[in-house]
C-alpha cells in the first residue's frame, strides 16, 4: 500500500510538472498578445512603442520564455500567485477568501449528489423496467441535458417570483455566519449535485445490476439473509467501488461548472473570480487560477485513486 | 433505455441472396432496424433532424432579423407580434433562438469532427507504431486531461481571442483525448489480428496496413464517439457564451443570449431566460439519445467504454 502511495504520488508530481507547462503554452506561447488582452486591439494599436517596450520589461514578457517559465514556477512554489492588473488584492488573498466557498459548495454538492443518486439507483436497479425505473432513467437523462447554469438561473428566478425571496449576495465565513452561508452555497450545491447525481444514479445502477448477478449475492441469498441485508451489506459495498471513483471524478467537473453556475446565483466565489478575470481579460491571474483548478483536478484523481487502492486490494497488487 | 437483442450488430445479417443488395435499400434496412429496436431514439432522432432543418433554414423561417433592434417593443413578454418576447433593446427573441441554434450546431458539429478525427488519428499511430512515441502521446494526453474540459477551453479561447473559429479550436482540443484512447484502445486489440498478419506478409507498407486494414475497422467508434460528444460539445459552447468568451455578440448564440439576460440587469426577464436554455436542453437531450441509439446499434459492447 506504501509502495503504491509513493509511486502515484511521484506521478502525480510529474503531472503537475506537465500540466504547468500546458498551462504556459496555451496562456503565453499562443498567439495573442498578453498586451492586447489588458489593453484591447484597439488601445493595444493606439500604444507608443517605447511604452510599449517598457511594458513588456516591467512585466518581464521581454525575456526568454524559458526564464519567464522558470520565474513563473518559482514564484509559485512561495506562494506567489501575483497580481491582478485592475485590483490591489493579490490573487493569493483572493483564492484564500473565495475559495473555501466553492469549496463549499463543491462537498455540498457531492453529498447532495450521493443522497439522491443512491437511494434513486437502487430502486432502479432492483426492479429494472419498472415504472420507477424508467423515471429515474427519463430524469438522469434529462438532467444530463440540462446546463447548470440556465437551471440556476430558472432557480434564481423561480424563488424571485414565487417567494419574493433572494439569496444574499456577500458572503460570510462559514464559522462567523453559518445561516448566511448556507443561503448562498444550497442554490448552487443543489444545481451541481443533480447534474451530478444523474451520472451517479446511471453509473450506480449499471454497477449494481452487475453485482446482483454474482455467485456470492446469489448464495447469501440462499443462506437465508433478508433482501435488504444482501443488498446493503454484500452487494452495495462492492457495486459502489466504480462510483467513488467517478464521484471523485465528477468533483473536479463540479469546481469547472461553479464556474458559470457561482455566474448564474452571483455567487463570490473562486468561479466568479474566474469569470471576472476571463471577461476583464487578466491573462496572469488567469492563468495562475487556470493552474491551480488543474492542480486541484490532479490532487483529487490521485485522492480517488489511493481511496480506491485503499477499499479495494485487487487494485493494489497490480 | 431501449432493450438490445443480444446479436452482435456490427455482424451484418446474412441475406442469402446471391447478388449484394444495393446501398440505399441496405441504408433503408438499417433504418427500420433502427427505428424498431429503438423507438425513443429514433424518435428523438426525428426532433435532431428537425433542429438542424431550423438551423440550416434559419433565414427562411425566423420571423425578424435577430440583430435588428426596435425600440418601439423592448423588453416585451411574449405576445402574438414576438412570440417568444422581445429583448432590451428589442430584439426578437424567437428570431435570436433560431438563428442562434446556427452558430451552436455549426460550432458542436466542426469541433466534435476535428476534436475527434484528430484524435482518433493520433490514437490509430499511437496503437498501431507503439513504443516510445506511444509512451510519449499517453502522457500528453494525460496532461491533456488534467484540466475539466470547460477550464481548458476557457483559457484555449481567451488566449486565441474571441471568434467562431477560436471556440471551434477551443472545444476541439478538449475532445482530442477521448478520440485518442478510445481508438487507440481499439487499434491495440486489432493489430493483432490474424488479418492484419497475413497483409503484413503479404507485403503491405505500413501506411496500407493502417488505412486499408485497420481503419475500416475504428469507423464504428468513430461514429459513436462523435455523436456521443455532440451535446457536451453543444453544452460547453453554452457555457463560453455565457461567460463571454464565445461568439461575441451581437451574433446570437444560446450562450451569449443567457448572458446578456442576465446583463440586463438583476432581474433579467424570465423569457429570455426560459426559451435560450430550453432550446440548449432539447437539442443536447436530443443528441444524446440519438448517439445512445446509434452506439446500441453499431456496438453495444462499446456501451461501458464510452
Amino acid at each position: 500500500m506504501f509502495s503504491y502511495i509513493v509511486r502515484r504520488l511521484a506521478f502525480g508530481l510529474l503531472t503537475i510538472i506537465g500540466v504547468s507547462i500546458v498551462v504556459f503554452v496555451v496562456m503565453r506561447i499562443l498567439p495573442g498578445d498578453p498586451l492586447v488582452a489588458i489593453f484591447g486591439p484597439d488601445g493595444y494599436t493606439k500604444l507608443p512603442e517605447q511604452e510599449r517596450a517598457s511594458l513588456m520589461a516591467q512585466l518581464g514578457l521581454s525575456d526568454p520564455l524559458w526564464l519567464q517559465y522558470w520565474r513563473w514556477v518559482k514564484d509559485i512554489a512561495r506562494g506567489d500567485f501575483g497580481r491582478s492588473f485592475f485590483r490591489s488584492e493579490s490573487v493569493a488573498e483572493m483564492i484564500l477568501r473565495r475559495g473555501p466557498l466553492t469549496a463549499q459548495i463543491a462537498f455540498l454538492s457531492v453529498l447532495f449528489s450521493w443522497l439522491v443518486g443512491i437511494p434513486v439507483a437502487i430502486v432502479s436497479a432492483l426492479r429494472p423496467n419498472s415504472w420507477a425505473d424508467n423515471v429515474v432513467r427519463f430524469f438522469s437523462i434529462l438532467f444530463l441535458a440540462i446546463p447548470g447554469f440556465w437551471f440556476g438561473m430558472l432557480m434564481v428566478l423561480g424563488l424571485l417570483f414565487t417567494f419574493g425571496y433572494r439569496a444574499p449576495l456577500t458572503g460570510a465565513s462559514l464559522l462567523t455566519d453559518p445561516w448566511t452561508t448556507l443561503q448562498i452555497i444550497i442554490g448552487p450545491a443543489i444545481v451541481l449535485g443533480l447534474g451530478q447525481a444523474a451520472y451517479i444514479a446511471r453509473l450506480a445502477r449499471s454497477s449494481l445490476l452487475e453485482i446482483i448477478r454474482e455467485d456470492y449475492v446469489r448464495t447469501a441469498r440462499a443462506k437465508g439473509l433478508d433482501g435488504r441485508r444482501v443488498i446493503a451489506l454484500h452487494a452495495l459495498p462492492n457495486a459502489l467501488l466504480p462510483v467513488i471513483t467517478l464521484s471523485g471524478l465528477l468533483l473536479g467537473f463540479v469546481l469547472a461548472g461553479s464556474i458559470p453556475v457561482e455566474r448564474a446565483f452571483g455567487t463570490p466565489g473562486l468561479g466568479l473570480a474566474m469569470f471576472t478575470a476571463v471577461s476583464e481579460r487578466d491573462v496572469f491571474v488567469m492563468q495562475n487560477l487556470v493552474f491551480l483548478y488543474a492542480v486541484v483536478f490532479v490532487v483529487l484523481n490521485i485522492l480517488v485513486d489511493i481511496i480506491i487502492a485503499w477499499l479495494d486490494p485487487r487494485i493494489r497488487y497490480q | 433505455m431501449t432493450a438490445t437483442k443480444p446479436e452482435i450488430a456490427t455482424v451484418p445479417r446474412q441475406t442469402a441472396l446471391p447478388d449484394e443488395p444495393s446501398r440505399w435499400s441496405r441504408i433503408r434496412h438499417w433504418l427500420y432496424r433502427f427505428m424498431r429496436q429503438s423507438p425513443m431514439s429514433a424518435f428523438w432522432g426525428v426532433i435532431a433532424i428537425a433542429i438542424v432543418s431550423v438551423a440550416v433554414l434559419a433565414p427562411v423561417i425566423a420571423p425578424y432579423d435577430p440583430m435588428r433592434s426596435n425600440f418601439r417593443t423592448m423588453t416585451k413578454p411574449p405576445n402574438e407580434k414576438n412570440v417568444f418576447g422581445t429583448d432590451q433593446i428589442g430584439r426578437d427573441t424567437l428570431s435570436r433562438v433560431i438563428w442562434g441554434s446556427r452558430a451552436s450546431l455549426t460550432v458542436a458539429f466542426a469541433a466534435v469532427l476535428l476534436g475527434t478525427t484528430t484524435g482518433a488519428l493520433w490514437g490509430l499511430a499511437c496503437g498501431f507504431f507503439g513504443g516510445r512515441f506511444d509512451i510519449g502521446s499517453q502522457r500528453l494526453i494525460e496532461f491533456m486531461q488534467s484540466f475539466p474540459d470547460l477550464v481548458l477551453a476557457m483559457a484555449i479561447a481567451m488566449a486565441l481571442g474571441a471568434g467562431t473559429g477560436t471556440v471551434i479550436i477551443a472545444i476541439a482540443i478538449t475532445r482530442i483525448p477521448f478520440g485518442g484512447r478510445v481508438i487507440r484502445s481499439v487499434v491495440l486489440s486489432l493489430k493483432e489480428m490474424p488479418f492484419v498478419e497475413a497483409a503484413r506478409g503479404l507485403g503491405a507498407s505500413n501506411m496500407r496496413l493502417m488505412f486499408r486494414h485497420i481503419r475500416p475497422q475504428c469507423i464504428a467508434p468513430f461514429l459513436i464517439l462523435a455523436t456521443t460528444h455532440l451535446g457536451v460539445a453543444i453544452i460547453i459552447e453554452a457555457s463560453l457564451g455565457f461567460l463571454g468568451v464565445g461568439i461575441p455578440p451581437p451574433q446570437p448564440t444560446w450562450g451569449n443570449m443567457l448572458s446578456d439576460a442576465l446583463n440586463s440587469g438583476l432581474v433579467p426577464p424570465w423569457w429570455l431566460v426560459l426559451f435560450p436554455g430550453a432550446a440548449i436542453t432539447v437539442t443536447v437531450l436530443a443528441f444524446n439519445l440519438l448517439g445512445d441509439g446509434i452506439r446500441d446499434q453499431l456496438d453495444p459492447r462499446l456501451r461501458r467504454a464510452i
